[in-house]
Parts: structure tokens; sequence; C-alpha cells
């Protein structure tokens, strides 16, 4: 909001310093991610060369490996937008309709509800892939998407719940009564007034599942088989007891994490509300 | 904010225009129809594993063919509760959680500092802090393997020239320091976030009447910006205390608790009886013990926002 701060009068030492810091935090945060963005462009010798090799002849064949060549990742790639994609659409859905619900309702009980929905969000993965494992062996659903996307629901769904209702309450109730006096019915005032005004939480809350769902390793590789394995598994398994290819390695890093920064960023506006599950808002 | 009661009543709703069923007797409302899918599939995907690992905390569980569970009685409470090892991986994951969380916070709260008083291309400067977010933690493991390889890593390389000649994730200490790093990494991005909101929203005007008192740069820091930030910061440490007992898959993909037990935290045990010994009644012991500290965290959590309100 206001970029005025108290600490621009402290003179340049005091800039210096603030430059300093943040040159310091930006070669932590960057050199990671450029270094795999480089591997992923090496030969296997300049990837694993003793001396870090900073200048080299880049090549494609990482990436031409893993599209037609030996180890293909387009099934891989396919039941990750399967399984994040379908679960984000879905939690979105759902936890639209309940966090409005949540958001508007005086029912008793509510703060009962609200907290089963955030305790459900943070529960340990480890503590629910455990029982997960066990239904889903009794009804079939180990190595197959519908199994994933269910799984990444048990995360994603609270979250939609919790965060949409948090941007349904930041919209004052009196928007949709005038609409009612107006002669639209409850519902119609939901769909045709709230929800235009919710685009910005909508979107947000979409992305983050995404991001959440693609993300996930530790669902995956408990449920997933050869029939629904995702990249981050892919990846987990170019580990081998004979050593690790560290070329293709980078590129399914980059291929994994490029989509989600862009999809990240794009939200950066509302991350913070978005991430703190609406605990805080704006920049 | 969550927590605004809603004053209007429900009853003015009738069943026709909710489209409940036009029966007599209780009716739901348009709010209560909205809210009845969502909450009936969490149900399912909640209610149901958590009976169920309530009840595989008292049983001993088969695999063969398909799943059988047979009544243990306490059999895996006692042996969790009195295994050495286990309160020792609790010890560790106190440390884990001290270590990501206290550098997390120390480092976020300086950069959001310094990006704060940065004018000009502080949204670019942002955006690029953030970027580790949104790394797969996995990769985020995977990575920094490659970066501390014994022979190749870019980081090892760069300590045996400042003379430090170990293996990084080879050694008890240096890999317990790695995988906190790799976390921090991750993390301390959405610290610097939040912190830089609850910045933005301190009142410009209090600051620059502490200018004109001559109060000096850190005392102004430490007296008016900290208060004023206080239930963010707290909202901060809770969401990361959260899914720090949450994740675990940097460890996993890394050292897998090793060596020597060094990075054996709670969930990496759990796994590791779960899926390796198939032990799953005594996992499910420690998970439900997981459950219990991080519903505590939650419950400081909704407390928090029910008294605090929104900020900014």
């Amino acid at each position: 909001m206001s970029t005025g701060s108290a600490h621009q009068r402290s003179g340049p030492a005091s800039q210096l310093v603030v430059y300093a810091v943040v040159a310091v935090a930006l070669l932590w945060t960057l050199v990671p991610l450029v270094w795999m963005l480089m591997g992923s462009f090496k030969n296997s010798a300049d990837v694993t060369a003793k001396n870090p090799a900073f200048f080299f002849e880049p090549t494609l064949a990482n990436y031409r490996g893993l599209f037609g060549g030996a180890n293909d990742l387009v099934p891989y790639l396919w039941h990750s937008v399967v399984a994040a994609g379908v679960s984000a659409v879905l939690s979105l859905v759902l936890g639209t309709l309940a966090g409005y619900g949540l958001a508007r309702s005086a029912m008793r009980g509510k703060h009962h509800l609200s907290f089963w929905i955030i305790s459900t969000r943070m529960a340990p993965i480890a503590a629910v892939v455990l029982p997960l494992f066990l239904m889903f062996r009794l009804v079939g659903l180990i190595d197959t998407l519908p199994g994933l996307i269910l799984a990444y629901m048990s995360f994603n769904l609270p979250f939609a719940i919790w965060l949409m209702s948090a941007f349904f309450a930041d919209i004052p109730p009196s928007l949709e009564e005038s609409a009612m006096v107006a002669g639209c019915s409850r519902w119609q005032a939901f769909w045709h007034v709230v929800l235009p005004l919710s685009k910005a939480g909508l979107v947000t809350t979409g992305v983050l599942c995404l991001v959440f769902a693609w993300n996930d390793y530790a669902f995956a590789t408990v449920f997933a088989g050869p029939n629904s394995q995702t990249l981050p598994i892919a990846a987990s398994q170019l580990v081998t007891q004979t050593g690790i290819d560290w070329g293709q390695l980078s590129a399914i890093g980059t291929i994994v994490v490029l989509p989600m920064i862009l999809a990240g960023l794009a939200v950066r506006r509302w991350l913070v509300t978005g991430l703190t599950l609406g605990a805080v808002t704006g920049e | 904010m969550t927590t605004v009661v809603d004053e209007r009543a429900e009853k003015s709703e009738s069943p026709a225009e909710s489209g409940a069923p036009g029966r007599r007797g209780p009716t739901l409302s348009l709010y209560g129809w909205l809210m009845t899918p969502g909450v009936a599939v969490l149900a399912v995907l909640s209610i149901i594993p958590f009976l169920a690992l309530v009840t595989m905390s008292f049983s001993r569980v088969g695999l063969l063919g398909g799943v059988s569970l047979e009544w243990a009685g306490l059999d895996n409470w006692s042996r969790v509760l009195s295994d050495p090892d286990m309160w020792a991986s609790w010890g560790r994951t106190a440390v884990y959680l001290a270590a990501t969380l206290g550098l997390e916070m120390l480092l976020g709260i300086g950069i959001a500092i310094a990006l704060h008083s940065v004018v000009r291309g502080r949204g670019l400067l942002l955006s690029l802090i953030l970027l580790p977010m949104f790394v797969a933690p996995v990769i985020v493991g995977l990575l920094g393997r490659y970066l501390t390889d014994s022979t190749f890593g870019l980081y090892t390389s760069l300590l045996r020239s400042v003379g430090y000649d170990g293996d990084i994730l080879g050694g008890t200490t240096s890999a317990f320091i790695a995988v906190v790093l790799m976390d921090v990494w991750e993390w301390t991005p959405l610290i610097a976030l939040i912190v830089l909101a609850g910045l933005s929203g301190v009142n410009p005007s209090v600051l620059e009447a502490a200018a004109m008192d001559g109060a000096g740069y850190w005392r102004t820091l430490l007296h008016i910006v900290m208060p004023s930030i206080r239930g963010i910061l707290l909202v901060a440490l809770l969401i990361r205390a959260m899914d720090a007992v949450r994740y675990f898959d940097i460890i996993y993909v890394t050292t897998n608790g090793g060596p020597a037990d060094a990075t054996k935290t709670i969930p990496i045990r759990l796994f590791e009886t779960a899926f390796r010994f198939f032990d799953l009644g005594y996992a499910a012991a420690i998970g439900l013990m997981m459950l219990v500290v991080t519903i505590l965290i939650a419950q400081a959590f909704v407390r928090l926002l029910g008294t605090k309100g929104q900020t900014s």
C-alpha cells in the first residue's frame, strides 16, 4: 500500500546495508534454481564435473531423453496434470459453495465446524496417508488416478472451503441484501453478485490447490503405481543404486517447477491471504 | 474475521426459496445446502480415516491378501510410549522445529525489513525472493543433494575453498544442518512475505512521529514496529509450525533419517515403520500423537484469529 517507510531517511549507510541484505538473499535464493536450470542443459560430463562448470556447451539431450527417449516422461506428466488439475477443480467447486455457506451461515456450532475444517487441512500427511492406504487397499483405489485425486482432496478441499469462506467474509452481506430487495433469490444474489466479486479469491484458491497437489510427493509415493505415477515420483526414480542422472533430474526439476512458479506469481497479490488461510491480507 | 457473527437469522428462509424438499420438519437453509456436498466429502476423507487410524492404533494390522485387523489392546501404545528411540525422535523433531522456525523467522523478518525500505523495484525483488516457495519439496531435497554432493556439488566446492572438507550429507551434524537449511531455503520467503504485509500495515505516521522524536532506527523497530506486527508474526509462526510437522519430503529424499538416525524426525520414523517394516498399528499410534500436536497448534491459530481479527 504505502511505499513510504521510516528508514529511507536514515542515510546512505543504512541504504547500503539494505541493498547488501537484499543481494545476499537473492543469491541464496536464486543460485540453486539457476544451477538446476543450467544443469538441465549440460551433458553428463559437465553436470558432474569436479570443478563446477559455469561455462559449457548447452545441449537439449536431457529434455530429448525425457520426451521420446528411454525415460519417457509423458505418462508421468499426464498423471500429474489430471491428478492435480481435477483435485483442484473439484476442491474449488465444492469449496466455493461450502465456503459461502460457512461465511454467511449463522448456525450453531459454526466454530467447531471451522476448527474441524482447518485441523483437517493441517493434519500431518504421514498420519493421513496411513489410514487412507488401508481404505484405498480395501476398495481398490491404490494405483488409480481417482485414488490420487481423492487423496489430494483430503487437503485441498478443507483448504478451499476455509480460504473461500475468508474471501466471502470480506464481501459485505448488504450487497446481497440489496440484490434481494431488487428481486433476486438468495442463490441469484450469490451467483450474479457475490461470485463475480470473488474472482481473485477463486483464482488464488484454485492456483494454490493446484500447486499443493502438483508438488505432492508423500501421497504419490504410497498410492501411485505404474498407472498413476506423477512427476515428483519420476524425479525420485532417477535416484538409483548405480547412480543418479543429474542432467535429466535437473530437466525434470525444471519441468516440475516452472509452471508452478508462473502460476504462483500470477496470483502474487493474494498470496499472503492464501497462504495464511485468510489470516493476513494485502501487501 | 472468519469468526464474524452473522446477524441474519435463517428463519426467513422459505423452503421453496432454499430449494429444500417441501416436507414439514426441519429444513436446511440455502447456506446449509451449499455446505452439504463439500462437508460430506470432507467427512468421508477425514472422519473415516481418523476412526480408522484410532482403530489401527489398537490393532495388529495384516496386509496379506487384503487387509486384516486383529485386536491388540494397548500393545502399540505401550510400545510407542516406552520406546527410547521414539523419544529421541521427538527430541530431534523439536530441535528441527526450533532450528527451522527460528532461522526462518529471523531471516524472514530481516529480508522483509530490507525489502520494505526498497522503494524502486520492490515488486520484482519480492517475486524473485518468493520463488523457492513454489518448488516441490521433493525437488528441493534432490537439488540439495546435487548441490552438496561430495565430489561435484557446487556448495561442496565452495565450502572446500574455505577449508571445510567433510561429506556434508554423510556427517551426522552436517546432514542435520543441511536438511534444516533446505527447509529454510524453501520457507523463509513465506515468512518474509507475511511480515512484509504486516509492515505495510503499520501506520507510516506513527513511524514519522518516532523519527521526529529522534528515536533511533533500532529503537523504532523494536518498540514500535515489532509490537504492532506481533499478531502477524504469530500467524506466520503457527502456519509454519503446522507445515513443518506436516511435510517431510525433503528429509525423505535426502538422508531418509540417516546418517545414524541424525535426521530421523517423527514423520520419517512413522513412514519407515509403516511402509518399510509394515508395522501399521504402531505407526498409527505415532500418527495420532502427531495429530494431537498439530491440533494444539491449530487451536492456537484459530483462537488468534478470533481475538485479533484482521490486520492491515
